[in-house]
């Protein structure tokens, strides 16, 4: 029986099979954007995930409000290292702590022997707890004292054999150089671990323990991720309460040593706070970007969609074929098949065509493998992943439900077919599901023209935000990665081409921003500071709106002069300039003067909108030390005048190289993440509504053939063809008409929403709207004329000939 | 073996009710051959459903060997099928995508008869209607004649106690309706099968034992013959 009913599904895919071969690329198409979101999910789902250990590793977060875009608190993964030394004296419900350096995006120089050095990203400084929390498999060494002694290192396997082509090389020395001016420190190798086959969200090339680790300091604070082993499985919530009530207490006696009133520090509506979480999941809860889960919500929905519209599809050209069917239906029933097993047999066709679509697209998911990798900068792979069970698993949920989903209806509206009313041979009555079916290609299209509205919002946006301007100029800027040190400068700034030589806390790319009250007018006014010299503004080619930028000319500029931003001088009122305000700090008043206003520029994406910022210079120009460097060049041909600093950082540093980034870099950098979903969704669309058109294709050919009689008739009465094929095409305009009428406010809505999260965004424009509408309706015009034309010029004696 | 009392079938619209069937009350007992003849829209066809089992009458009883069928579940009236019953239709009904030999083995894989038997069953069927040579053949292959042999093999490879045919020789040329007709009438003489079939033609009914004359959805003549 099963036998038969294969060959015949076969048989039967092979007579139909322009509409097998649309169904199924359909259906692979949507499964292999699917397939692909799955595998993305999976990945992001694994991190951490390497050692069963794990379960029981917690990450400390501190509520704070340094280092974020915009002065506001957050819970952070950078910690005051104080915080470490907290919990293990006051949880006893973790075993080990463990401090580990953030490395800031900065890098460090590591160098074996003789050779160049190699600039890393993640050498750690770690306490001597670090391998007593994270279980990582020592290939040499012992994990328990690795880390005992000051000036040990243990390396990643795969940093040993970059650095020395081996790994076995315990026992041997490595300098590390972690910043230009570093003398450098020669580290013993003390292990070697293996490189987890997961993906893990503390990413280091090498976890080193210089010492400074082990102590905190008095009169400042370090900062530094926490980790935390507990000793069994822990209520999460009860130690988090009493890890709160710890930090609340700490917080309050630091505060009263250093005769600052704790009430006076939170009266902002700011709070302390500190917290556990389990290190599964960190990956999924960033301190500032939203998370991978809220990122891919969008794309989830759109391979949803696409999926259903390949199902849309099938589901269609089965039932649109099940005039086809019905006779065998009858037959079968009379022959004494149970409705069951004729249920089951046409299941079976589903699935065979769903099987087909599967391994196809499990082809297309190879394939198209690499370059999602390349675009969207991750590591996925399906045959060698390490949860290719798990991944099948899910796969063959998927196909079972795609099988339901697409098969399932066919199915009942063919079992359904009386015999007496089919073997007559007048199935027009067994035509069934016209309006289910007509339901389905209004949803389809809504699916397709909610997305072509949303192409055109977006594009309009994306090209807004490349051409808007950012306030400065970003043309031959490039931004060195390190502090400002007066003499390296002076030896740049003679270099022909160097126009300006700067630093900034705030540029693109690099911002610390500090929150700072203010006095104004007996007013007080939260502002964000940033520390420049005295070339920082010029450098960056921002406009003065009013006023004067800093000058050397002045000599109170290095004192207490300040340049503030648009934003920052609406929030003042008008007439500002050579007025004064107050800062308030510990007893002491400073006062500043106001000398100019400038323009608003952007240093973070178009998502955010710019702080109200005021510009100091210091001293010397030195104390902002976040490791921006700017040099404007005067021409555009600037890349000899790079080759001619890199020379001279060279033979100042020669043990740390010199890492820059242009600005334009920086700028698309900060694009790229509202680009792909661009692209994205540009790509879907394309599919949606390609796929979209493959099914009114084939179901208007179905139509044809269907109507081919009354065609037929018609023309023997005396339509013309041109009336024939109106006759055809109306059927369907209507129903994309009816699907553009609900995709209107549906697509407005949707898309006003993704605006609102820009705070500079266009107003929404109407073209799209219309511009969708107006290519949906033409282009399902021509789909069906193709197929209709066929049947309108065709001999209507040929039709009536049988009867 | 079939017995029909005060059969009416009627189709109400408008409050008013038109009748296809009415006070139809006959026997038809093991080993006749029935045919029933009248003009269009006689109730023949409406008549033959009935008997199938395909329609429900609007009123009175059926029994079917000695069991009372007028309203059965879709279950039962399926083993019904599978075991008692075979259809022979004149637009022949095979399925397109089977060959000769895969629809002549259908109703017995409903039937679950074991392999061994469903093909040694095929394989006599085929011998004895002389299409072996055809067997792989698909049904759009074959003449209208060879497709209706086709379609009464399958009907006998189950081994009914009942052929109903409608019209079985209407879509053929008048030397392959013989050749049918002469097989109708073999089946029912040596094997026994009862036969019930739709006629228009005076020369088939006059190969069956009995003739039900309908006119207007009322017997007006049952004749012996």
């Amino acid at each position: 029986m099963f036998r038969i009913n294969l060959k015949i599904a076969f048989r039967n895919l092979v007579k139909n099979r322009v509409y097998a071969a649309i169904n199924i690329c359909g259906l692979a198409i949507g499964l292999t954007a699917f397939i692909l979101l799955l595998l993305y999910i999976n990945h992001e789902n694994s991190y951490d995930r390497w050692s069963p250990e794990l379960n029981r590793v917690y990450q400390l977060r501190e509520r704070h409000d340094f280092f974020t875009p915009d002065n506001k608190q957050y819970w952070q993964e950078v910690n005051d290292s104080k915080v470490a030394a907290l919990v293990r004296e006051n949880i006893p419900q973790f075993k080990y702590v463990t401090k580990v350096d953030n490395t800031w995006g900065s890098g460090s120089s590591i160098k074996a022997g003789s050779s160049d050095p190699v600039m890393m990203d993640y050498i750690r400084d770690a306490d001597s707890s670090f391998f007593k929390v994270f279980d990582y498999q020592f290939l040499q060494g012992d994990p328990v004292t690795a880390l005992n002694q000051p000036n040990s290192i243990v390396l990643k396997q795969r940093t040993a054999i970059q650095l020395f082509g081996t790994d076995q090389v315990l026992g041997k020395e490595v300098k590390i150089v972690m910043w230009r001016t570093d003398k450098g420190t020669p580290m013993k190798i003390t292990g070697i671990v293996a490189e987890p086959d997961m993906p893990e969200s503390l990413l280091f090339d090498a976890i080193m323990h210089t010492g400074e680790k082990d102590k905190d300091p008095i009169n400042y604070t370090n900062f530094c991720r926490v980790y935390a082993l507990a000793g069994s499985d822990i209520d999460t919530a009860a130690v988090n309460a009493l890890l709160q009530k710890t930090y609340v207490d700490f917080k309050k006696s630091s505060f009263v040593q250093r005769k600052i009133s704790f009430t006076d520090v939170y009266k902002t509506g700011k709070t302390p706070g500190l917290k556990a979480i389990p290190l599964k999941e960190v990956h999924a809860s960033p301190p500032f970007d939203i998370s991978w889960t809220d990122q891919i919500k969008p794309v989830i929905a759109l391979s949803v969609f696409l999926l259903l519209i390949s199902v849309i599809n099938f589901v269609n050209l089965a039932t649109a074929q099940s005039a086809q069917r019905a006779r065998e239906v009858g037959v079968r029933k009379v022959l004494g098949a149970f409705k069951k097993q004729l249920m089951v047999q046409f299941l079976l066709e589903s699935a065979i065509q769903c099987l087909f679509a599967l391994f196809l697209s499990i082809a297309l998911v190879e394939l198209l493998l690499p370059m999602f990798n390349t675009y969207f900068e991750i590591n996925l792979s399906f045959w060698y992943s390490h949860q290719l069970l798990g991944i099948l698993t899910q796969l063959a949920a998927v196909f079972i439900t795609i099988t339901l989903l697409a098969g399932l209806y066919p199915a009942v509206v063919l079992t359904n077919y009386q015999p007496v009313a089919v073997l007559k041979g007048n199935y027009q009555h067994g035509f069934k599901g016209v309006r289910l079916r007509n339901g389905l290609v209004i949803l389809q299209f809504m699916i397709a023209v909610i997305l072509m509205i949303s192409i055109g919002v977006m594009k309009l946006q994306t090209s807004y935000m490349a051409d808007k301007n950012l306030g400065y100029n970003k043309a031959q800027l490039i931004n060195i990665n390190t502090n400002y040190d007066e003499g390296f400068v002076n030896h740049i700034r003679r270099l022909p081409g160097v126009q300006y030589v700067a630093s900034t806390t705030q540029v693109m790319g690099n911002v610390f921003n500090m929150p700072e009250e203010i006095s104004y007018q007996n007013q007080n006014y939260n502002m964000n500071t940033v520390t420049v010299t005295m070339d920082a503004l010029p450098a960056l080619g921002v406009e003065v709106v009013n006023g004067r930028m800093f000058s050397a000319k002045y000599g109170q500029d290095t004192v207490n002069t300040v340049v503030l931003n648009q934003t920052a001088a609406n929030l003042l009122g008008k007439n500002i300039i050579a007025k004064s305000y107050d800062v308030k700090s510990e007893n002491e008043k400073y006062t500043f003067q106001i000398v100019g206003i400038i323009k608003d520029y952007h240093n973070e994406g178009f998502d955010k909108a710019v702080l109200p910022t005021i510009y100091k210079v210091t001293m010397l120009g030195g104390t902002s030390s976040t490791n921006n460097l700017l040099v404007r060049f005067n021409t555009v041909n600037y890349q000899p005048v790079i080759k001619a600093i890199e020379k001279e950082w060279r033979a100042l540093y020669p043990d740390f190289p010199m890492i820059y980034t242009s600005a334009e870099d920086t700028f698309q950098q900060q694009l790229k993440s509202s680009h792909r979903l661009v692209q994205m969704i540009f790509l879907f669309s394309i599919v949606s509504v390609a796929l979209s058109l493959l099914g009114l294709f084939a179901l208007s050919a179905f139509m044809a053939e269907r109507k081919i009689k009354e065609i037929a008739i018609r023309k023997i009465m005396g339509a013309t063809d041109f009336q024939v094929i109106n006759m055809l095409n109306r059927s369907f305009l209507i129903l994309v008409a009816l699907a553009n009428l609900v995709s209107w406010p549906i697509a407005y809505v949707l898309i006003n929403k993704w605006l609102q999260g820009f705070a500079y965004r266009i107003d929404m424009p109407f073209m799209p709207f219309l511009m969708a509408t107006f290519m949906s309706m033409i282009v399902s015009i021509l789909t069906i004329t193709i197929r209709a034309r066929k049947a309108a010029v065709s001999n209507p004696v040929e039709a009536l000939k049988y009867e | 073996m079939i017995e029909l009392k005060d059969i009416e079938k009627y189709y109400a619209s408008k409050g008013v009710k038109s009748y296809i069937l009415r006070h139809v009350s006959t026997t038809i007992k093991q080993g006749e051959f029935v045919s029933i003849m009248g003009p269009s829209g006689a109730g023949k066809s409406t008549l033959l459903n009935i008997l199938g089992m395909l329609e429900e009458p609007t009123y009175g009883s059926y029994s079917f060997m000695g069991e009372d069928v007028t309203t059965l579940n879709e279950r039962k009236r399926i083993e019904l099928y599978r075991n008692h019953i075979g259809f022979v239709f004149q637009a022949y009904h095979l399925i397109d995508e089977m060959t000769v030999e895969e629809n002549i083995e259908a109703p017995l894989l409903y039937k679950k008869v074991p392999g061994a038997e469903r093909r040694s069953r095929v394989a006599d069927i085929l011998d004895r209607f002389n299409m072996v040579a055809k067997k792989d053949l698909f049904p759009n292959q074959l003449s209208g004649g060879q497709q209706q042999l086709v379609g009464i093999a399958r009907a006998l490879v189950a081994q009914p106690s009942i052929i109903l045919a409608d019209e079985p020789t209407g879509n053929l040329q008048s030397a392959q309706a013989l050749q049918i007709m002469e097989l109708f009438k073999k089946l029912n003489e040596e094997e026994g099968i009862t036969i019930i079939q739709v006629t228009h033609s005076e020369v088939n009914a006059a190969y069956g034992s009995r003739i039900l004359h309908l006119l207007d959805g009322v017997i007006k003549e049952d004749v012996n013959l």
